[in-house]
């Protein structure tokens, strides 16, 4: 196949900036000792001894479990690295939608349902923010890898963190079933959304200690259903979002997300991105009515907003006969515009 | 065509340079003080139910109320090495209660029952009043209301009991939903000593 | 008999009539004059509550006493320093391995009696400072249960010891070869003939007349009882400082009490209503 580049020289390329990064600078300073109790002393002089308490008393152990290992914190940035890498290789070498599916589900299932949510890219941004105005408050290593790999590959591939890492989009990207188009001047304006929210979230992360607010976090609609806990109202906007997503894609993404906003802004100068191409797509236009996040402008996928799906792919005339069918789920076949139907 | 389109390389390659020179600078400026790791704890001087000094305030229980558990991440913790182990302590018995036949009074501080008491050591068996008691506190009960805490402060207790964090269990949000409730700004991520 | 506040005297600060840091202990000599132990000093003050003397002691003083003969004796961590009514330094009484933190100080006959809160008993010394017996050590428990941590008693005209049990909501007698002769006090929240908490009374004296006159912690109070344990009288409930914890007090030939409030580092003076005493 000659246009499918193989792993084993796309991935060095593909994982490699980000890889040797966060090795690098892991290597160098390593994770911080974690402290998880504050000092407190209070006088022990008074309180009786083994010895005065008797008949072989032994003072009870008190259990302090521990925070996360810091190992697990270095497979979090590896891991957020190569499902990059992955991403990117699927996307823009491979071409193909199949298994960029499975990717998003093992994502969502990890990065989701596994890790809970905390800390993503999109959150970290505020500690970002805060980290920088305020000189007490430091993030550690491996937030700032969070919220850097994912800009770095955005600048080279795209927006191939939405495509299936992060577990926001993956929720949204599965739900996706009978796509309507939205008026390109509704999206667009409802595009500058996220900008507000962007600026808005800056504004209270970077407030004196006492008044910050972490808003992005604290409206985050999806990471209750994570967690399969939160409060109600929270809940329910999680699965508003979702059944509006059913009908209208990944409605989050596309005009409210504030690493959206960031990643669209780095993926507008990527050095390869996601790309609907004369020499390897057929040039029709069938793909895009297939596109159901109205990103296939006079049939380009325009790199701003491209989630890197890869549904057009699997529209596309050229590609559909390779699909492989059998990793494609139910849900997606239904999602299929008619045109890609078999 | 050739040309413009050369220029367009030429124009994104600056571009994407100076965002890379950008992130890599702002990564080394963070990184330059990157050392906490990201576990809330409770700082036990600040909390308004531990805190000395803080004498006849109202319980604060946000810390059972706020987290976004429904059985909050945060657990009362008796440090048995410095309890008195006291025969009517403060914390387990509401002391302000009516007197029962044995003595005691005949309420308990804590509204899930989550404390146990038993005498240890060596048992008189005559006075109760001259044995010694543990407070155990059931993890699987307590949702860390402070009430007990409060209770067991000086001057009435020792306070040997204080609130914390349990990192099995907590999430670790990133906005924590009682730090950002937390009146007296007790509720930390606290950098390496 | 009712009670009234008179007045304060001391209070937190860096005059020489003030305490910095701490206020342990106080203690009457025959004639009359108040003598308080807190930070690293003895203070004297006279019937006029005016300053007369002061002097340093080697370790911060956590009680205070003076004898017939009217030598101060200053307990303190590990050692009982012993002065003469001037401020001279003529023994310092240490027992290693034995002694801990004294936190009274009483006489009887030629005994001297230490109470040690950290083997939590009183120990009795004859004048030439040989360890004669313990009291308290009876209880398997190690002693007297204080999680307020200070052991405090006061010798009654005969020679009887009143020990403050506080864990254990008491108030006992002992002989001075340790014999328990007798006790009162139950817990109690809500009644004041009770001891409420978890550990009151902390701290006693006794009168002349062999009233027991008691100070309790959280919240802090100061209660007589007559020599059968019943209730007199509540001295006072609301003057003190919440926190105050441990408040020595010491009360003089006219019934007047004064208790050192832990907090605020005031030693505050209660009279007798109606009795011939004015301040
Ligand atoms: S737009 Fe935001 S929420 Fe959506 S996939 Fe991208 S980073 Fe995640
Ligand atoms: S914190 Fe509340 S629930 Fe937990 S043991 Fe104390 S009183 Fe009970
Ligand atoms: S009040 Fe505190 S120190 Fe005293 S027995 Fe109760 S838990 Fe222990
Ligand atoms: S970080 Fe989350 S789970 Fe942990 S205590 Fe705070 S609100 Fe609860
Ligand atoms: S919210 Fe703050 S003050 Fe209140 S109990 Fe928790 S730590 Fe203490």
């Amino acid at each position: 196949m000659p246009r499918c580049a193989s792993l084993g020289t796309v991935l060095p390329r593909v994982a490699g900036p980000g890889l040797l990064l966060v090795l690098v600078l892991f290597g160098v300073s390593g994770p911080a000792a974690a402290q998880e109790h504050v000092e407190y002393e209070r006088p022990v002089d008074v309180a009786p001894t083994e010895d005065t308490i008797g008949e072989g008393y032994v003072t009870p152990e008190v259990q302090r479990p521990r925070p996360r290992a810091a190992a697990w914190q270095i497979a979090d940035v590896v891991l957020l690295a190569a499902a990059l890498g992955v991403a990117a290789w699927l996307a823009i070498w491979r071409r193909q939608r199949g298994w960029l599916v499975a990717l998003t589900t093992a994502c969502l299932l990890y990065f989701g349902f596994y890790r809970e949510g905390c800390v993503c890219p999109i959150g970290s941004t505020q500690n970002v923010a805060v980290a920088l105005v305020d000189h007490t408050y430091a993030v550690p290593h491996y937030v700032i890898a969070l919220f850097v790999l994912p800009l770095v590959a955005a600048l080279f591939f795209g927006r191939v963190f939405c495509a299936g890492v992060c577990p926001l989009g993956a929720i949204q990207e599965l739900m996706v079933l009978k796509p309507v188009e939205v008026p390109r001047r509704l999206d667009k304006a409802l595009g500058w959304l996220k900008w507000i929210y962007l600026g808005t979230a800056l504004y209270y992360a970077v407030l004196p200690a006492i008044e910050r607010d972490f808003v992005i976090c604290r409206f985050d609609p999806f990471v209750g259903l994570f967690r399969f806990t939160g409060a109600a109202w929270l809940l329910m906007v999680g699965g508003a979002f979702l059944v509006v997503g059913i009908f209208v894609g990944r409605p989050y993404c596309r005009w409210l997300c504030p690493y959206g906003a960031l990643l669209s802004a780095f993926s507008r100068y990527a050095w390869r991105p996601f790309s609907i191409t004369p020499s390897r797509e057929l040039d029709c236009g069938l793909c895009q009515s297939a596109c159901p996040y109205g990103a296939i402008e006079e049939r380009r996928a325009v790199r701003t907003s491209c989630f890197a799906c890869g549904r057009c792919y699997r529209s596309c005339p050229v590609h559909h006969a390779e699909t492989p069918e059998s990793v494609v789920p139910a849900a997606e076949l239904a999602g299929r515009p008619p045109e890609a139907a078999p | 065509m050739s040309k413009t389109h050369t220029r367009r390389e030429v124009l994104g390659h600056a571009a994407r340079g100076t965002a890379l020179a950008g992130l890599g600078g702002l990564t080394g400026l963070l990184w330059l003080k990157a050392n906490a790791t990201f576990a809330w704890s409770i700082n036990a001087q600040r909390c308004i139910n531990s805190r000395l000094g803080a004498v006849g305030v109202d319980v604060c229980e946000r810390c059972s109320t706020e987290c976004v558990l429904a059985l909050s991440a945060v657990r009362a913790v008796n440090e048995f090495k410095s309890c008195g182990r006291c025969y009517v302590c403060p914390a387990y018995f509401k002391i302000t209660s009516a007197v029962g036949p044995d003595g005691l009074p005949t309420e308990k501080v804590c509204p899930r029952d989550a404390i146990k008491r038993e005498a240890i050591g060596w048992i008189d068996p005559d006075d109760p009043a001259n044995n010694f008691y543990d407070y155990t506190i059931d993890e699987t009960l307590c949702n860390g209301c402070g009430r007990c805490v409060l209770e067991c402060k000086e001057p009435a207790g020792l306070g040997s009991i204080r609130l914390e964090v349990r990192h099995d269990t907590c999430l670790d949000c990133n906005r924590c939903a009682i730090a950002q409730a937390c009146p007296e700004d007790a509720f930390d991520r606290p950098e390496p000593a | 008999m009712k009670y009234q506040p008179a007045h304060t005297i001391g209070g937190r600060g860096s005059a020489p009539d003030q305490f910095a840091r701490a206020l342990r202990g106080v203690a009457l000599d025959g004639a009359g004059r108040l003598y308080a132990v807190g930070d690293s000093a003895v203070k004297v003050f006279d019937a006029d509550d005016a300053l007369a003397r002061q002097w340093p002691t080697d370790r911060p003083g956590e009680c205070v006493a003076v004898d017939r003969s009217g030598r101060v004796w200053v307990g303190e961590r590990e050692q009982v320093e012993i002065f003469d009514s001037q401020g001279g330094l003529t023994d310092t009484w240490r027992d290693p391995g034995q002694l801990g933190l004294v936190t009274a100080i009483g006489f009887a006959g030629s005994d001297v009696f230490l109470a040690d809160a950290t083997a939590r008993w009183v120990r009795r010394y004859d004048q030439g400072g040989r360890l004669l017996n313990n009291i308290g050590d009876r209880h398997r428990k190690g002693g007297f249960h204080i999680p307020n941590g200070v052991v405090d008693f006061a010798v009654d005209d005969e020679g009887i010891l009143h020990v403050a049990n506080p864990g254990m909501h008491r108030v006992e007698r002992y002989s001075p070869d340790g014999t328990l002769l007798g006790r009162f006090g139950r817990f109690d929240g809500r009644d004041p003939e009770g001891f409420p908490g978890c550990c009151n009374p902390t701290n006693l004296t006794v009168d002349d007349q062999g009233r027991v006159i008691v100070s309790e912690k959280a919240g802090p109070r100061v209660k007589v009882y007559d020599p059968e344990g019943q209730l007199l009288e509540v001295v006072a409930d609301d003057v003190f400082d919440p926190t105050a914890k441990n408040m020595d007090l010491v009360v003089d030939s006219r019934g007047r009490i004064f208790v050192a409030d832990t907090a605020t580092l005031e030693i505050r003076v209660f009279e007798p209503t109606g009795s011939e005493a004015t301040a």
